[in-house]
């Protein structure tokens, strides 16, 4: 068997995919009530540091962003802004019903019904709001979605990205602010 | 290759500057370039002339010894590098003329000095020096700088003169090798003379309690003098005090007195004058907002660096304090030939109106940071192999209250050189700085030929150690022991080529990783971690005002030198207006009271005495 | 020097990295045990570390890049000087200052390449490290001075074979118990763990330097963090517990040692800067002082003024 370009390729993408698959960093950044959730999860009694995952401050060094609950429209601006200052190869992981088609908030003027439109997400995991072992069962299936090469949400954002800009600025109008609080 | 010759044609060579230079100003620092250029050559030939002397005016005596030869080189090399700033700074003079006159008279004068012969000739020469560039520091910013100059080099000119006068009496010959040789017996009068003779060195070089005078002149002067007043000037006083301890014989003067850790008193009282001189510069330099005055407070701490490596007067510390005169005087002018770029650039030296410097002068940068890296100490420039040198001369000993000293101002002056290098040349473009064009060529090479000589002698120290080795050899000191490119010493060894080799090759290895890997992607400096706020004015981004607010709080009060100068000041004020109401009153019945009592005591006198 | 000795660098370098991850690998399943949970595998910091050398980074400039280098490149050549149980790659050069100050480009290094960002917190947090730095250091510089006026040299082997001669006793930890709580009160400062990590302190200015970085960029700094902590232990595993006549005795040491800091890191809080200047120029400099004193008394032989 002849190894050529794309089978060396492929064969280095599989590595890379091990290793970003067994060690995950959150960006430590909650937007909703689902936040309360997180330290839990991360915490003695049922330790997320199992999975290989931990928090990071920014979001250049994070590799996955956690929309926790509702995303009002205000903050879905600085979600979008954080999302384009990662590295690839980034993941997004959606927690509970509000983010799937709005949840309790579905008819309100301020908070967004579906996430998918604006950003691309690799996982939902269901519930208001889903209980630390759910958010580590979430992970685990991320973990193994990310070893198998399945979780290719960033690339989606890539070559669709006209898609999700009309989407952007058809519900914010302009993503990067600057009015009299912003100079 | 008279050394004389070259007195004399340096003195007309500088009034034929001033006279070009009155007609055109350019071709008169052009000129500058020239003259100072030919002396340096004719000093590099000096060399093989070692031990003759020379004659000038019948008062004035010359000797070429390796001392006055190893001075000399760093002096010219310090004037020709910073003669080329010269001409970019003539239209902002208000006396261009005058400045090229003077600049070449106080090069000769700074030559002269290390050449002399005897003790007359070194006071003929110092003080030809401290007039020229006296008038040289008010072409700047503030003519109290100037006069806080003249005040604090009187003092040391006065005690020079006390010397002088003190042994001709004693001994009537002024040469010296051999004026002080009377003195090994006679302690009493060996430690005055010896307080006398290095208080010139010590007012010179900018030590506690006589630094007051470097951050007014160096803060103040033109910005093309600067680097001359720092890495040229201040090593007078490094000659005197190697005078000081190699010709007079101060450690057997003071055998029979007091000794901690093996070191007479006196001697370790100046010491500690030079470890506080290095806490109090390092501490300064950490405040302040100039990048010219914390240029100006290092050299306050380097000199103290100097001073004790000096005094040490053993195999290392000796070479320790000479050869860091000579990294100090190649880094401090380098770097302060950076600032002066960047303020011909901006118009500006004050640190938090910069930043970003970098993007428009990156070969300023190189310099610049080359230059810091050697005035910290770290390796593989120059100012690593000295400090080792003083570091484990006092390990040698066992001084711990100067150990303790030396580490500090080591480790301070991290702190402080790198608090330029972050706020001017790195971090966000100020939007009026935007559209800088990049320094001229003429600019660039001084600035490059000091920065690799920085380079050269922190890699292959050798030549240097063995000319100090001769100048310790030739006043009866054990010279340094060297090895191939090696410094041997009792405690360890020190190859600094072995060093620099290591340090490429993990530089290599490092490089090699970074390349393995995929290529980064451009990004601007604006777009960085906001906390996901949008952001759009680039001056509230740069960090620069009070870069180390937590740790100056900590001796935030703390007393200074120049108010208690200001009280004794304001005391000699009080005590001259008390004696003008008592004796010049204008009332007449005081005048006819002192002259009645002056009566009396010329007709008593004759019956008292 | 000969191909030979540049060969046995690289495999020095190499197997400190491999040794000092898995040793914080395996201290992070101390920590979990010590709040009581599972903690990761033991292998966990190779996985972060090559998970940050394979993603995508950014870059700021040329100099963003450069320091990463140059600090990675003057770190990997300190280790090549320290001794392992005797064995030394280049014999001579392992001089207590040389290595100190090499230490100090790394930083400088980091410290350029975090500047040169652009963002305020590197700049705050760069200012933050350099004041720690002037904290840590000369206390722990004090005791080398006592110890080198002591044993008349300054090379780490020398003092380390000078240990071996006896059993435990004759260790300078043992001999000198207070230079030697010193060293270690600097050593937790210098590894930058708790109460001394306030340049990092991620909730406080965003991770200090290393805000803008990503990727490989972080990937270095972090083999850059591994390598500087095995010196900085190696350092006072040599001068202070003996160093090793073989491989095991070395490596046995500098893992309880290594423990020892871990854990008391685990159970303080963070200083302030200013406290963290003020603590350690209170207790540890009189103590370092103190140690200086007796040693420079005893060795002159009680003889200080006559």
């Amino acid at each position: 068997m002849v190894l050529n370009d794309k089978d060396m390729r492929s064969a280095w993408e599989k590595v890379e995919n091990y290793f970003q698959g067994s060690s995950i960093w959150m960006k430590w950044y909650c937007t909703g009530c689902g936040a309360i959730e997180l330290p839990p999860t991360l915490t003695s009694r049922f330790d997320m540091e199992r999975l290989g995952m931990g928090p990071m401050a920014t979001p250049r060094q994070a590799d996955i962003l956690l929309i926790t609950g509702y995303l009002s429209f205000k903050t879905l601006r600085r979600v979008i802004y954080s999302y384009e200052q990662m590295q690839e190869p980034k993941y997004i992981v959606a927690f509970g019903s509000c983010t799937v088609n709005g949840g309790i908030y579905y008819d309100s003027y301020s908070v967004m019904n579906r996430l998918d439109f604006y950003l691309p997400v690799d996982l939902y995991i269901a519930g208001c709001m889903p209980r630390p072992e759910a958010i580590l069962n979430g992970f685990k299936e991320l973990k193994s979605m990310i070893k198998a090469g399945k979780a290719e949400g960033y690339k989606k954002y890539k070559e669709n990205y006209e898609w999700y800009r009309k989407n952007q600025i058809h519900s914010l109008k302009e993503v990067y602010v600057k009015d009299e609080f912003h100079e | 290759m008279d050394l004389s010759l070259m007195a004399i044609l340096l003195l007309i060579g500088s009034f034929i500057t001033y006279f070009v230079s009155r007609s055109n100003k350019k071709v008169g620092s052009y000129l500058t370039i020239l003259i100072t250029l030919f002396a340096l050559m004719y000093v590099y030939i000096l060399k093989n002339n070692i031990g003759l002397t020379y004659e000038l005016f019948g008062v004035i005596t010359f000797k070429v010894t390796y001392l006055g030869w190893y001075f000399s080189i760093i002096m010219a090399t310090v004037y020709f590098s910073a003669a080329f700033f010269n001409p970019f700074w003539m239209e902002k003079f208000l006396y261009p003329s005058q400045y090229n006159l003077m600049y070449l008279l106080s090069f000769l004068g700074t030559i002269g000095l290390f050449f002399s012969n005897d003790l007359l000739t070194i006071f003929i020469f110092w003080e030809i020096t401290v007039w020229t560039s006296t008038f040289i520091i008010p072409l700047g910013k503030s003519r109290k700088a100037g006069v806080m100059y003249f005040v604090i080099s009187s003092i040391g000119s006065m005690g020079l003169l006390f010397t002088l006068m003190l042994m001709y009496n004693k001994v009537g010959t002024l040469e010296i090798s051999k004026v002080f040789n009377m003195l090994a017996n006679e302690p009493k009068l060996a430690s005055i003379v010896f307080v006398m003779f290095i208080l010139s060195g010590l007012t010179k070089m900018g030590i506690f309690p006589f630094h007051i005078w470097l951050p007014q002149a160096h803060g103040n002067a033109p910005n093309t003098f600067s680097p001359v007043l720092s890495g040229g000037l201040v090593k007078m006083g490094g000659f005197i005090t190697f005078l000081s301890v190699g010709v007079f014989p101060a450690y057997e003067a003071f055998k029979d007195g007091l000794h901690i850790a093996g070191i007479p008193i006196l001697i370790y009282i100046m010491m500690l004058l030079g470890a506080v001189s290095i806490i109090v510069g390092t501490l300064m330099a950490i405040k302040s907002e100039d990048a010219k005055k914390l240029l100006a407070y290092s050299s306050v701490a380097n000199g103290g660096y100097i001073l004790i490596g000096i005094l040490l007067a053993d195999q290392l510390g000796l070479a320790g304090g000479m050869m860091h005169m000579l990294n100090h005087a190649f880094a401090s002018a380098a770097s302060f030939l950076a600032i002066a770029v960047v303020a011909y650039k901006t118009n500006t030296t004050k640190i938090s109106e910069l930043g970003g410097m970098i993007h428009k002068m990156p070969v300023t940068y190189t310099v610049f940071l080359i230059s810091i890296i050697s005035l910290a100490g770290i390796p593989p420039m120059g100012g690593f192999v000295s400090k080792w040198l003083i570091i484990q001369a006092l390990a040698d000993k066992g001084l711990l209250l100067i150990a303790f000293a030396a580490f500090f101002g080591s480790i301070g002056s991290f702190l402080y050189v790198f608090r330029p290098l972050s706020a001017v040349f790195l971090g966000q473009v100020a939007e009026r700085n935007e559209n800088l064009t990049p320094p001229s060529n003429m600019m660039r090479v001084p600035m490059i030929f000091l920065a690799g000589l920085v380079l050269y002698f922190g890699v292959l120290p050798r030549g240097v150690l063995e000319i100090i080795g001769k100048i310790q050899a030739s006043v009866g000191i054990t010279p340094v022991e060297l090895n191939g490119q090696a410094i041997m010493a009792v405690n360890g060894n020190l190859d600094a080529l072995k060093v620099f080799v290591i340090f490429g090759f993990g530089f290599v290895l490092a490089l090699l990783l970074f390349l393995a890997f995929k290529k980064p992607r451009k990004v601007d400096l604006m777009d960085t971690y906001t906390s996901a706020e949008f952001i759009y004015t680039k001056e509230l981004y740069h960090y620069a005002h009070d870069f180390y607010a937590p740790f100056e709080r900590l001796y935030g009060n703390h007393p200074s030198v120049e108010k208690w100068a200001d009280q004794i000041s304001y005391k000699v004020k009080e005590v001259g207006d008390l004696v003008n109401k008592v004796f010049f009153n204008f009332n007449p019945s005081l005048s006819i009271l002192w002259i009645t009592v002056l009566i009396v005591i010329i007709y008593l006198g004759g019956v008292i005495i | 020097m000969n191909l030979i000795n540049f060969l046995q660098a690289i495999g020095i370098v190499l197997f400190a990295f491999i040794f000092q991850t898995s040793l914080t690998g395996i201290n992070r399943k101390i920590t979990a045990r010590i709040q009581r949970r599972r903690g990761p595998v033991w292998y966990q910091q190779f996985l972060d570390i090559f998970k940050a050398l394979t993603k995508t980074s950014i870059t700021h400039g040329w100099i963003y890049d450069f320091g990463v280098i140059m600090a990675l490149g003057g770190i990997a050549a300190t280790l090549m000087m320290v001794p392992i149980a005797g064995f030394e790659s280049f014999p001579g050069m392992d001089n207590i200052f040389i290595i100190t100050y090499l230490l100090a480009v790394g930083m400088l290094g980091m410290a350029m390449s975090a500047s040169g960002s652009g963002n305020p917190w590197a700049a705050i947090g760069v200012s933050r490290a350099l004041t720690s730095m002037l904290a840590y250091d000369i206390p722990f510089m004090l005791v080398m001075i006592g110890l080198i006026f002591k044993f008349d040299t300054a090379s780490l082997s020398n003092f380390a074979a000078l240990q071996q001669t006896g059993s435990i006793v004759t260790w300078n930890i043992i001999k000198y118990p207070i230079g030697g709580f010193v060293a270690l009160i600097s050593l937790q400062g210098m590894l930058g763990k708790k109460p001394f990590d306030n340049f990092i302190a991620p909730a406080e200015i965003a991770s200090g330097p290393m805000v803008e970085y990503g990727g490989k960029h972080l990937g270095m700094l972090f083999i850059l963090h591994e390598l500087s902590t095995f010196i900085e232990v190696g350092l006072i595993v040599n001068i202070f517990f003996g160093g090793g006549p073989t491989v095991i005795a070395f490596l046995v040491k500098y893992v309880i040692v290594y423990t020892l800091t871990n854990m008391v890191s685990q159970v303080l809080a963070r200083f302030k800067v200013d406290q963290m200047v003020m603590f350690y120029y209170k207790v540890p400099l009189a103590l370092a002082f103190i140690q200086g004193f007796i040693i420079v008394i005893t060795n002159s032989g009680g003889v200080l003024w006559f």
